[in-house]
């Protein structure tokens, strides 16, 4: 678990420290990503379909492969939306409140979607509220970590395990890796949120509809 | 009485403004956290076990494909072929317009993709030839909805990890209804156009159908893959998907060039001359032919075992030559058989330098700054669904640890629910929910809620998705959320109160519809068991 926890921290801190600095080099690299992901992923897809169907043969390891990378562009990505404020949500009924009580609620909201994230990530510390929970993504990584199992279908080339010696199979921890990452990355940048709406530079941490940002890219109103 | 905390923290949740998908995360892991043992760990491995549904895993692919279809080429080819088929009746334009929407639907999968792409263009040509723009948004916001209902539909995707049907049948499933809404909206305008006279376009005549048709058939091309693929028993929907979305890319980069490294650089060039042209366009329908015929004889044979690839490729290679000789016999001046290896030879350069110039681009095509917005775009919007179905997958693990859809079910079988008057309930539910919930996080809710009653009820499980679909379509064009109408104003700079009473008309319509969908099982279920056999739940 200590070693998660200073990977984490060393993460976030040199996030803090390059977004001080280029905050659109930052938000390139997390969309590079992301598109790399996505990328990835179609392409493995495809070649393992034109690979099955047309010669008979292909990659053992792809489905397990693709479907990991799928988990990782969903859990690494979640953090990246609350950034760029492209989650969904329902602001009809909030923007009824009268103005004050409407920021103290959106800052409310951003508060819990830090919770969201902690408990997720380790949650011992809700026994103090009476909860009869505990463990988490930190302790879950800790135990796979531990007990060393590989993954179903992903081996290591020949190649690595000559030269590294490693093991046949890629280990179990290496995929789940991205849970604690992709959590607290989700709990930094709903932080982020919550500072945002007491500064007042940002209003809250949802969109209205999915297409508001289609739109803006389209907008160019039809001449009568 | 945790199911009722449950839902009210929820509800309440949503409605202080919190995004959707970490509303439900928190309430579903508060009820853990405190009314159940299970470690938390576990949880946590439940979100990560969420994301790598392997039949989720279509909803990135069919966003790709769309994102790609949607450069604007592919929307312009499909609209001039619509109003090439439909355009010479009265109100011609604006059955057009429902046409190329129910077109487009078959390449992408969901709805406001649906009208940004066709609704940009046919609402400003509508207006041109003097429809009222109030008649036309309403028009596309209806025709738009579509877009879920004609498979390939995220919708579907979504329902059918929710409740374990199998999505091709549920896109099968699709197939007829989309036509009867379509045919249904076009009908309407139809008889409008006639009370209030609406223009006609000229009739073209069937060579335009078939030039248009031609120009189109690259990315229309692309509902066969999808349908054949999935019906053929060839793929299953997520394979057809990846395939969908890499086809859509080499089309947009390569065939059409509407972005990308070859944007503005088109196939033919002003000094070709016409012997060279003949030749190149007698090979590219030879070549069309061939690549054409070897994909579907390969869905249909897929399973037959006396069929090679040998044998087909060679049937292939002997009906492509016919089809190129046939062409420069009727293009060529006084040109014979004999010729062909000539006009072949002439055509050839202009095929080298095509080809060259994709040699050249295609390395760099997937890393262009166009591809790499579509990526981010598609990443993006995938996200964005995905965190809600994800945690909505975690709410229904809670739902049904508690057994909540059983508590459901037998409540509603005391109060004395039949097959006919459940079908209503679960119409107004989903209504009323519809008006306030993104369609696929509703879906997920709901869906595991009033699966096991809708089986005891024996509706049938493709039925009832079709049901919920149509009811995601109502949700998506009324007020206050609704998503159609958000995009109509975006993209004619319409105020969202003018959107709402000009789409109302045709919400009249598809409330029609919804009625005959929830009523006539056959609609849904008629080509889904003609082709594949019915679907089997186990109880």
């Amino acid at each position: 678990m200590a070693v998660m926890i200073s990977f984490i921290a060393a993460l976030l801190l040199s996030v803090f420290l390059a977004e001080r600095r280029h905050r659109d080099w930052v938000t390139r690299i997390e969309e590079n990503i992301l598109a790399t992901l996505l990328g990835v992923i179609t392409l493995v897809s495809f070649f393992q379909v034109i690979a099955r169907y047309g010669f008979s043969t292909g990659w053992g390891g792809a489905l397990e492969f693709t479907r990991i990378l799928f988990a990782w562009l969903i859990l690494l990505g979640m953090s990246y939306a609350v950034k760029i404020n492209s989650h969904l949500g329902v602001d009809a009924v909030a923007r009824l409140l009268p103005k004050p009580v409407f920021r103290g609620v959106m800052l409310l909201v951003a508060c819990l979607a830090v919770f969201y994230a902690l408990i997720f990530l380790y949650s011992d510390w809700l026994q103090w509220f009476g909860a009869s929970t505990k463990g988490g993504a930190l302790d879950y990584w800790a135990k796979i970590y531990r007990a060393g199992i590989g993954l179903d279908d992903i081996r290591n080339p020949d190649w690595a395990r000559e030269l590294f010696g490693l093991k046949e199979r890629v280990p179990r921890w290496v995929a789940y890796t991205v849970l604690p990452v992709g959590l607290a990355l989700l709990a930094y940048r709903c932080l982020e949120a919550v500072i945002g709406i007491i500064r007042g530079s940002r209003e809250m941490m949802i969109v209205g509809h999915e297409a508001e940002e289609l739109m803006a890219e389209k907008q160019r109103p039809i001449e009568e | 009485m945790e199911s009722l905390i449950l839902f009210a923290s929820v509800i309440l949740l949503l409605a202080l403004g919190m995004p959707i998908g970490i509303a439900l995360g928190l309430s579903s892991i508060l009820i853990i956290a405190f009314f159940s043992n299970l470690s938390m760990s576990a949880v946590a491995l439940e979100l990560f076990t969420a994301s790598q549904n392997y039949t989720l895993l279509a909803i990135p692919f069919f966003i790709l494909a769309s994102a790609f279809m949607s450069t604007g080429g592919v929307a312009r080819r499909i609209i001039r072929f619509a109003i090439a088929v439909v355009g010479h009746f009265r109100g011609g334009l604006a059955m057009a317009s429902v046409l190329a929407c129910m077109l487009f639907a078959a390449l992408s999968g969901s709805s406001p993709a649906t009208v940004v792409a066709i609704g940009s263009i046919a609402i400003a040509g509508m207006t041109q030839v003097g429809y009222k723009k109030e008649f036309a948004a309403g028009i596309i916001a209806n025709a738009g909805t579509l877009g879920i209902l004609i498979p390939p539909s995220i919708v579907m995707v979504v329902y059918c990890a929710a409740t374990n049907v199998s999505v091709g049948r549920m896109f099968l499933a699709g197939v007829v209804p989309g036509i009867v809404a379509g045919a249904m909206l076009m009908g309407t305008i139809y008889v409008v156009a006639r009370v209030i006279g609406l223009p006609s376009e000229q009739w073209k005549g069937f060579r335009e159908i078939v030039a248009s048709g031609r120009d189109a058939g690259w990315g229309l091309f692309l509902i066969i893959i999808i349908i054949g693929g999935i019906y053929g028993g060839v793929f299953t929907p997520t394979e057809a998907a990846a395939i969908a979305a890499v086809y859509s890319f080499l089309i947009a980069i390569f065939i059409y060039r509407d972005m990308g490294p070859l944007k503005g650089r088109p196939w033919l060039a002003e000094a070709d001359e016409s012997t060279a042209r003949i030749g190149f366009r007698a090979s590219v329908y030879g070549l069309t032919f061939f690549l054409v015929w070897l994909t579907l004889s390969f869905f249909v044979t897929a399973e037959w075992e006396s069929v090679t690839l040998r044998g087909r490729a060679a049937l292939g290679l002997l009906l492509g030559t016919i089809v190129m000789a046939a062409y420069v016999l009727r293009r060529g001046e006084q040109s014979s058989i004999f010729d062909l290896p000539r006009y072949l030879a002439r055509g050839a350069s202009i095929w080298r330098r095509n080809l060259a110039m994709m040699a050249v681009c295609f390395a760099g095509a997937p890393f262009h700054d166009d591809t790499r917005k579509v990526l981010v775009d598609a990443a993006k919007t995938t996200i964005m669904l995905m965190f809600i179905i994800v945690n909505a997958l975690l709410f229904a693990h809670v739902l049904t640890s508690e057994r909540i859809p059983e508590t459901i079910t037998t409540m509603l079988l005391d109060y004395g629910f039949n097959w006919f008057t459940f079908l209503i309930a679960i119409n107004l539910l989903l209504l009323l929910g519809g008006q306030f919930m993104e369609p696929s996080g509703l879906l997920l809710i709901v869906a595991p809620a009033v699966f096991p009653i809708a089986m005891q009820l024996e509706v049938d499980p493709i039925h009832l998705g079709i049901i919920m679909v149509v009811n995601m379509e109502i949700g998506m064009i009324t007020p206050p959320i609704g998503l159609n109408l958000f995009v109509t104003s975006g993209i004619t700079g319409m105020s969202l109160i003018q959107v709402v009473r000009a789409a109302m008309p045709f919400v009249a319509v598809l409330f029609v519809f919804l009625i005959l969908v929830t009523y006539v099982p056959m609609l849904s279920t008629w080509l889904p068991y003609l082709l594949m056999g019915p679907e089997l739940v186990a109880r």
